[in-house]
Formats: C-alpha cells, structure tokens, sequence
C-alpha cells in the first residue's frame, strides 16, 4: 500500500494525459521507422507511387541494392576505418584523460577547457585547411593521404578524442586511487599501472567512449564526401550519392534507398541496443550525439 | 583546476599526491600522441584557415597554395555581398526554432517515462530511434518521404490537402526545421529525464501532501528543477543545430536552395563546387565567430556542472 502512494506522490501527470502523449510520441517516431521497413519491402515503382502498404511484397530491394550502389565496399571502408578509430580513440582518451586527472602541471585547465570548445568546431570550417594540408603531403613530402583510408583515420581519430577524453575524464575523477598508490610503492611504472589497473577498472568508460568514436566516423559524410576516392567511399558518402543520383532524372530506386537506410543503420542500432545502459548515461555527461 | 571540482574535493588528493609521486616522475610524455594529432589536424589547420582566408586561393593556384597572392581582408569584404548575411540569419533561426520546438517535446517525452509502468522499458528505447539513427540515414529516409509524389503527399491528398513540393522552394525551409525537430528532440528528453530523475522524492510527496493538483505541481515545484540542466541542453543543441550539415546536404543536396542555404553549406559549396577556397575560408572563420558566443556561455556553464556531472557517471 505504502509502495502504491508513494508511486501516486511521484506520478506527475494525470492518467488520461499520460495515455494521449505516450501514444502521439510513439506515433510520431515509430510511423517514420514503420515506413522504411515496408517501403524496403515494397517495390521501387510501388514506393515512387506512395505506397505505404506495399502492393507486393518482395525482400528484392535487399538484393539490387548491393549491385545500384557501391555499398559493400562502402560498409566494408566504413567498419575498417571506424573499428581502427574506436580503438585508438579509446586507448588514447583513456592515457590521455589519466595523465590529466592524476597529476597537475601547466596547461592543464587550457587543455580541459579545450576539450569540450573543441567539440564543438564547426567542421565545415576544418574541412578546408585538413584538406589543403593532407594535398600538400602529397604534394611536397609525396606522401598520398587524400583518398586513403588512413588520412580518413587521422582525421576522425583527432575529431573523436576531445570527446574520449572527456568521458574518461569524468570517470576517472570518481576513480578510488589507492590501487595505484599500493602499486606505485611496489615499484610499477606508469605504462604498468595503465594496463594492469586503470583500463580493466574503467573498462565501461573506454567501451563508452570507443563507440562514440566509432559513431563520429559512421554518421560522418562532410570529410568523407571530400577526403575518399570512389574506392575508399564510406557507408554514408554511397547512401547520399544514391539520393542525389535520382535528382538527375535516374529510374527511382526509392525502395532500395530505404533497404540501405536500414543496412547503414543496423550497425549503430545494434551498438545501442547492447551498450543502451552505459551510453545513455554518457550521453547526458558529453551532452553530444 | 578549482573551477573545475570544488575545491573541497580537490584538497586532499593533492596533499595525497605530493606524497605519492614526485615532480619528476609526471609521465607527461603520455600527452604527446594526442598533442601531435591536435596540433596536426586542428591548431594547424585552424591557423592555416586564417591564413587562406587573406589569400585568393582558387582552383588555379590550390597545387601551389604557399604562393597564393594576399589580398588581405578582400575576401571578408567579398563574402558579405556573396549571401553569408542571408545565409547566417538562415542557419541562426533554423537552430533557434528548432531548439524552441524541441523542448516541450522532450520534456513531455521526460515527463511521461518518468513513473514506471509495464512496456516503460519499450517506450524509452523508442524514443531514443530517432536519435540513434544516423543523420544520413534520417535525411535519406525523408527526402524519399517527401518526393512530389512520395507518402507524405499520398497521404495529404487523402484529407484532400494538396501537399506540393517540400525539397525546394520556399517550404525547404520549414522541412529542414521539421526534420530537424523529428531528429533532435530525444536529446532534451535525455537531458531532461536525467534531471527529473534527480528530483528528491521528498519533493514530490510534500507537494503530494499539500493536494496541490497536477498542473500547478508541475509548473511550480518540478519544472524549476528542470530549467538549469535543460537551458544547458538547449545551448548545446542550438551549436549543434548551427553546425549540422549532414542533414542539409542529404535531404536537399548540394547545391541546396537559396531557403535552406545554411553556413555549413554555403562554406561547402563555396569551397568544393565554385573552388573559391579563399572565400570560403572567411565565411567559415566569420561562422566560428558566431558560434563562438554560445559556446562561450556554454563553456562558463559547463565548469559549474562538471562536478554533478562527473559524480553522475
């Protein structure tokens, strides 16, 4: 009984409301999501006609997709380019963030004050003298980054590790620093006590802020557009030439447009779905997508 | 350092590390891969973007950039007649209504998930959909919806609306706004879910006590709880609203129309489709400028909260 009133003290809106603005929110996201599953299913012509109960149903559009754009060597660079960011991400963050959070020296507050402005950078801005500086690698050290999967690499790398760091910064701080300590006086070096203790004690975090990374990458089309040839597209750059494509007068291929939506989505919806717990929370401490 | 944590839980790990671990042995050399990437892809390029705009840097001269002729502030002066006016008062209402619009929406959305009922878990994933998809993949989905004779108009014409066009002219504009709001708003609703849920239950069964009914409960006593964390959330997502280009580029393409010509795209299409890359430099260092006052405000709110955020994790 007390259970239940307590329940009724926290309950903030009447029932009735409640009903009316859960289902007209559920409705709002879920008719959109509803529509790309069966236009997937749908034909291009039924999905041009705007169909939203498909007149045939086919799982056709999962099968010319893969031939009208170039998406398994799309998906295939974006994995490989994220996986490698995500991993140095999290692993620079993680020394990085470790370094600032234990010890002082100058600069410190400049440098924690720079990593949450920087997250915020236009990239627009960016894009241009990146791209001016990694041309002139080639150009004067014959160096080749432009159109190379590893110039993409550097470029999300250093995007993605203010935000890494950041995560790692508030979890360390609420790290207990007596197992460092105890170790310390043993006589462990610093590369000893990151490997042993700090990386499996905050291994949450680094997931954390290794998908985040990973994320930057996947969602990213501003450098990709621009930094990859036609063999080292991503994922995103192949979707949005798809949709450009039909402007120009091109046979609709609106149903497979919405079976590669899924196909780029399935990765990133699968990271959240296994990791929901931690993200959320940093989600809110980052306050950045 | 002590604007970062209070100072009252900064004292007594410093005393402890004096003991511990002496000047010498800081494995500041840990900073350096970091310090080299920054240096390399943002400190240079950002002095280099400064750079490029004083100079006419064009298609032409690009292979040989260091040799580009200055023109001092000419492309400062160029890039106002050239529609970044237009364009800066574009980019700034889009993001000031969509934030507006967002909000009641995600407090809503926060205030709904807020008690538990059976299905509460389902409802709280869908809300976040819209978020975790990728831009591209919103944009994309969309711009199908809204062809000329796509779902949105099959589904107006039924209620006898003639729906028109939604991907140029004048209504582009609105669009973006809307598409934006259908991907933007689960972010308010997480921040201001964290909030909520911060609220003392106390508070909630004194006012219980009081009978006060639901409504002026909510706008007096839970409401102002929210207000901090979710101005904080509204300055951030208007940066991020400013800065979105992915969501222009992949509904309208590139070019975008002259209505949804926002700063992002007009310093893209300026650099890479008219090659003017000098030019296009100075609407970017202009649009960091802009950028730069809320993110000021941001940076002198976020220090307060970094304490109750990173207690949270």
């Amino acid at each position: 009984m007390s259970t239940s009133a307590s329940l009724e003290a926290t309950r903030l809106l009447p029932r009735w409301l409640l009903a009316t603005l859960t289902t007209v929110l559920v409705a709002l996201v879920l008719i959109p999501v509803l529509y790309i599953v069966l236009a997937s299913l749908n034909s291009d012509v039924g999905v041009a006609s705007g169909e939203f109960w498909p007149s045939s149903w086919s799982l056709d559009s999962y099968s010319r997709i893969w031939r009208t754009a170039d998406l398994s060597s799309g998906i295939l660079n974006s994995l490989i380019v994220c996986a490698f960011t995500a991993v140095a991400s999290a692993i620079l963050g993680t020394t990085t963030a470790y370094v600032l959070v234990r010890y002082t020296f100058f600069g410190r507050l400049t440098i924690l004050r720079g990593l949450v402005g920087l997250q915020s950078i236009p990239g627009t801005l960016m894009l241009l003298p990146v791209f001016v500086l990694f041309s002139s690698a080639g150009n004067y050290l014959g160096i080749t980054v432009i159109g190379t999967r590893w110039g993409l690499f550097i470029a999300y790398l250093t995007f993605a590790l203010p935000f890494s760091t950041w995560v790692m910064v508030t979890y360390l701080r609420g790290l207990p620093r007596e197992l460092e300590e105890a170790a310390r006086t043993e006589g462990a070096s610093t590369i000893i006590i990151l490997w042993k203790i700090i990386f499996p004690l905050s291994l949450p975090a680094i997931v954390v802020s290794g998908i985040f990374a990973f994320l930057l990458g996947w969602n990213d089309v501003l450098f990709a557009s621009v930094l990859t040839r036609p063999e080292t597209h991503t994922a995103a750059v192949a979707l949005s030439i798809l949709g450009s494509a039909q402007e120009g007068g091109a046979l609709p291929v609106y149903s497979q447009t919405m079976a590669a939506s899924l196909i780029c989505a399935l990765p990133v919806v699968l990271l959240y779905l296994t990791f929901q717990r931690y993200l959320v929370g940093g989600l809110t401490a980052g306050g950045v997508k | 350092m002590a604007t970062l944590a209070p100072p009252e839980q900064k004292a007594p790990p410093q005393h402890v590390r004096r003991k511990g671990v002496t000047e010498r042995q800081r494995p500041l050399w840990l900073l350096t891969p970091g310090g080299l990437l920054m240096t390399v892809v943002i400190v240079l390029p950002l002095i280099l973007a400064v750079w490029i705009s004083l100079i006419d840097l064009d298609q032409y001269t690009l292979r040989r950039w260091v040799e580009a002729p200055f023109i001092g502030l000419g492309n400062y002066v160029e890039s106002f007649s050239s529609g970044l006016l237009n364009s800066i008062w574009i980019s700034v209402s889009f993001a000031v209504l969509s934030t507006l619009a967002t909000v009641p929406i995600g407090i809503a959305a926060a205030l709904v998930t807020q008690n538990k009922y059976r299905g509460r878990g389902l409802v709280r994933a869908a809300f976040l959909i819209p978020y975790v998809l990728p831009s591209f993949v919103v944009a994309s989905v969309w711009r199908t919806m809204l062809q000329p004779d796509g779902i949105v108009n099959a589904w107006l014409s039924k209620v006898g609306v003639d729906g028109g066009l939604w991907l140029s002219g004048p209504r582009s504009y609105w669009t973006l706004i809307l598409v934006e709001i259908w991907a933007a708003w689960p972010f308010i609703y997480l921040m201001a879910l964290a909030a909520l849920q911060s609220v003392d239950h106390e508070v909630h069964e004194a006012s219980a006590v009081d009978g006060a009914t639901w409504w002026p409960k909510l706008t007096r006593v839970i409401l102002p709880y929210l207000r901090g964390p979710v101005l904080l959330a509204c300055l951030l997502a208007t940066l991020n609203h400013i800065n979105n280009f992915t969501l222009p580029f992949v509904l309208f393409g590139a070019p975008a129309p002259d209505d949804v010509n926002v700063m992002p795209m007009i310093v893209y299409v300026t650099s890479f489709q008219s090659l003017r890359f000098g030019l296009s430099a100075a609407m970017a260092v202009l649009s960091l400028v802009l950028i730069a006052i809320p993110l000021f405000v941001y940076l002198r709110a976020v220090r307060l909260d970094v304490h109750e955020e990173g207690g949270r994790k």
